[in-house]
Formats: C-alpha cells, structure tokens, sequence
C-alpha cells in the first residue's frame, strides 16, 4: 500500500517561493532583454510642427528621434546635413561614440556602416562631400539635446560626423557648429548602447533611417 | 600587425572613460571652470588639481590658492579685455588655464601658448612685478604660433647690428631679465636678447603695455627698436586691420 505522503507547510513555502522567484526572474528577464519597454516611440505624423521643412526623423533602435534644424543660425552646416539626410546617407550608420547621460556621436560614413565597421578607424572617417567651414559666430545654447557638427581639433573640419548631447554643454558655444534641436526623442537617445569604460563602442547600435519630414 | 592592432584596441577599451568636457575640448585634465561668460568670449579655467602633460608628462603646474586666484583673474581678465572677439578668432586664442608654478622640464615658465588647442596655459604667481606685461608676451607667442608664415625671423634679426647673435634657444641663456633698459639699444630687456622670437615677444608686449608717448619716444632715441616696433605693428595690421595698439 502507497502512502501518500502530505507536503509539510513549510515546503509548501519553499514551492510558492521558488515559483514567485522563477517568475520575478523571467520578468526582470524579459524587462532588460527590452531595452525600450518604457520608451515613448513619437510618431510625426501625429504632430503639428511650425517649421515643417526643416523637421527631419532619426529613428533608432527605441523609436523616433524628432530634430528641428537651424538653417538660421549655420545655414552651411544644416544644408550639409539636410544634403546627407535626403541622400539616405546615415542609414546603417553606427552611433559609434556614445558616452552615458553625455553625448551621442555618428555620421561616420567611411568607417562606421554596418557590415563594414572598421573599429580601428571609425570616428575618422569622411563623407565623399569634403569638409565645410565652421559656423560658431551666432550665438547658440547649447542645453540637452542640441544637434552639432563633429569636427577634428581644427576649425572648418566638419564633415558628415554630428553629435547629439544629452546634458546641457556651455562649452561648446562658439566651439561646434550647431544644426538643430531634439523636439521629441531624447529618451530614445538614452538608450542607445554605451560602453562605461570607453567612448567608442564595440558592437554599436545603429541609425535605421534618417529622413526630412517632407 | 593583426595581434598588435588587436592588443591596441584591448588597451583602447579597458581604458577609463575621462566624460570631462574640458578634458575633451583642451586636453588638459583636472580643469574646474572660472568664467566663462566673458565679452570676448574668453573661456577662463583653473587647475583644481595639480596637472601633468605632454608626451613625456614634462608639463606640470599645480592649484592655485584660490585668493591669488581672485585676485589675479581680474588682473589677467582687465589685461586681454582689450582683446577684442574677432582678433582672438583670428589669432586663434579662446581658453586661458590658471595654474601656479608652471614648469616645462623643470624649467619654470610664465606661460605656455597651445594654438592648436586654442589655450594659453598662465603661471599666476610668475613674477609679480611684469605680470601683467607677460599676459601679452604670452599672447604673442600664440599669435606668432597661428601665423609663422607672418613673421620672418631671418629678416627680424636684420633689425639688429650685424655683430649681434641671439642664443640657440630661450632656455640656452642667462638673460632672463625683464626690467626694461633705460638706454634700450635695440632691445627692451636682457630676456629680448635670448631669441627672435622671445625678442618679437617683448617687443609686442611693450607696444601694447607702455603708453603710446613712451613708444613715441623710444622711436625717436633708437632706430633698431623703431624698425621692430614698425615690423610688430605692419604684421599684426595684416592679421587684424582692426587692431589698434
């Protein structure tokens, strides 16, 4: 005769606490596997702009990055950048310095396209458009979210390489050439990947599209 | 080559992230930010920590006390307040680092101009009596640093008397003074002696720092220092029109 042995109140604790822990896991699991749970993805369409034709759409692994540019304030720079833009140049392109709650950088067209990113040489690399003069007279604040030309260390190096910053940047007034504004977005900026010991990233996140909203 | 450059980027990336702004800008670390909002738009820095630079970390200044800082930012803010935004453009000046005993090997220095990064580095405690004369001997070499094309050196030493030889380099000789000669016989001050371009250094600094009655009469007693100081004025004209002395 099989006697039924009775699970004890204790180890019925144990059992409702090892399921509650495998839940809590699967959960925190499947909440960190997605990085843009929480992130609110704007979609243009569903916004009315003043300014319309300047309004260009990064979109990013998270969603919708919406930009406004300044063609005021650095004619130069943004009918460079526009010019990129409308030519699908940044598709692909990876986000290959990215320093947390500070900046965001890409645009490197020669070395930073997926599939052939060169890690020794990405942050150097150029557009076939060569490099414009630096546009640093007006005055620009750069706060969270401004959009800037990279350049090298000297002036009037600026190519297709910008930068987007997370944290207000008083320094770079009169330093980079400013092209726009983050409207609608930044949260998805936040999520790009990072690397806590290094400014450039192995393994980039990268641009998906990047178009003018008309 | 492939291992090298695979062990190249290992130390690239177990290297500690510097997210300092001013890190990044001007390369020098342990910056703080003094002012900023300036009218020429001079961007004002001090060391909090002591620094060390250059390849060879030869480069080293220390914090300030901040009392001398006080003191000494208006004295250096009042003396390139005369610099006006479009001629510090041009001559490619934005940043200016205050720091105390400032070496370069060892050698103590009032001043070290950067260019290319835009910074003149400044000794606040170097010779309190030509202070504020050096600020500008300093912003010379800058300017001579942006436009060496400007500025002929062989044609310089012209000026002087044929049996005149400068040392082989600033640091090569012991004329360092810089009291200002009475009879100045083609030099400002013994340091004018050391090279051209130390010599076109002080020049400057003295067309900007005594009164233009003084210059006059300098002019008029010693026909070396009055072609220098024509030279001087003719090449900064062809860099900033604008620029009166």
């Amino acid at each position: 005769m099989i006697k039924k042995i009775e699970a004890s109140l204790s180890e019925k604790f144990i059992l409702i606490f090892l399921m509650l822990l495998g839940i809590t896991t699967l959960g925190i699991y499947i909440v960190l596997k997605n990085q843009c749970l929480f992130v609110k993805n704007f979609d243009p369409k569903n916004i009315t702009f003043e300014k319309p034709n300047n309004i260009a759409i990064l979109n990013a692994p998270c969603g919708n990055v919406i930009i406004e540019l300044y063609p005021n304030i650095s004619p130069n720079g943004v009918e460079r950048f526009k010019k990129l833009i409308i030519s699908n140049a940044y598709e692909d392109i990876a986000f290959h310095r990215v320093i947390e709650n500070k900046l965001v950088q890409a645009g490197d067209l020669e070395f930073g396209k997926k599939g052939s990113l060169d890690y020794g040489k990405i942050g150097a690399g150029k557009s076939e458009l060569g490099t414009i003069k630096s546009e640093t007279d007006n005055r620009f604040n750069y706060v969270r979210g401004s959009v800037g030309l990279a350049r090298t260390f000297k002036n009037d190096t600026e190519d297709s390489q910008f930068f987007i910053i997370l944290q207000d940047e008083p320094l770079f007034e009169g330093e980079y050439t400013p092209v726009g504004k983050v409207l609608y977005g930044l949260e998805v900026l936040e999520k790009i990947k990072y690397q806590r010991n290094s400014e450039y990233i192995l393994r980039p996140d990268f641009i998906n599209s990047f178009k003018m909203l008309n | 080559m492939n291992s090298i450059r695979a062990i190249l980027l290992l130390i690239f990336f177990i290297t500690p992230l510097k997210a300092n702004t001013i890190y990044n800008l001007i390369k020098i670390p342990n910056l703080e930010i003094y002012e900023i909002n300036t009218q020429n738009k001079l961007k004002y820095f001090y060391a909090e920590r002591p620094f060390r630079l250059g390849t060879q970390k030869n480069i080293v200044c220390s914090n300030p006390d901040k009392k001398d800082l006080e003191i000494k930012y208006k004295t250096i803010h009042k003396n390139l307040s005369r610099y006006s935004y479009n001629y510090l453009k041009k001559i490619n000046l934005k940043y200016i680092v205050m720091c105390e005993n400032l070496s370069i090997s060892e050698l103590y220095t009032a001043g070290i101009p950067d260019n290319i990064m835009k910074t003149l580095i400044l000794d606040i405690k170097f010779n309190e009596d030509y202070f504020e004369r050096v600020i500008h001997h300093e912003v010379f070499h800058i300017i001579h640093l942006q436009h060496k094309e400007v500025f002929n050196e062989e044609e310089w030493i012209k000026f002087n008397n044929s049996k005149f030889k400068y040392a082989e380099c600033s640091t090569c000789t012991k004329n360092i003074g810089l009291d200002k000669y009475d009879k100045t016989k083609g030099f400002f001050t013994e340091y004018s002696k050391s090279t051209a371009s130390e010599d076109m250094a002080e020049v400057y600094s003295h067309m900007i720092f005594l009164k233009k009655n003084d210059i006059n009469q300098i002019r008029k007693l010693d026909p070396i220092l009055n072609n220098k100081i024509s030279y001087i004025e003719s090449k900064i004209k062809q860099i900033d029109t604008s620029f009166i002395f």
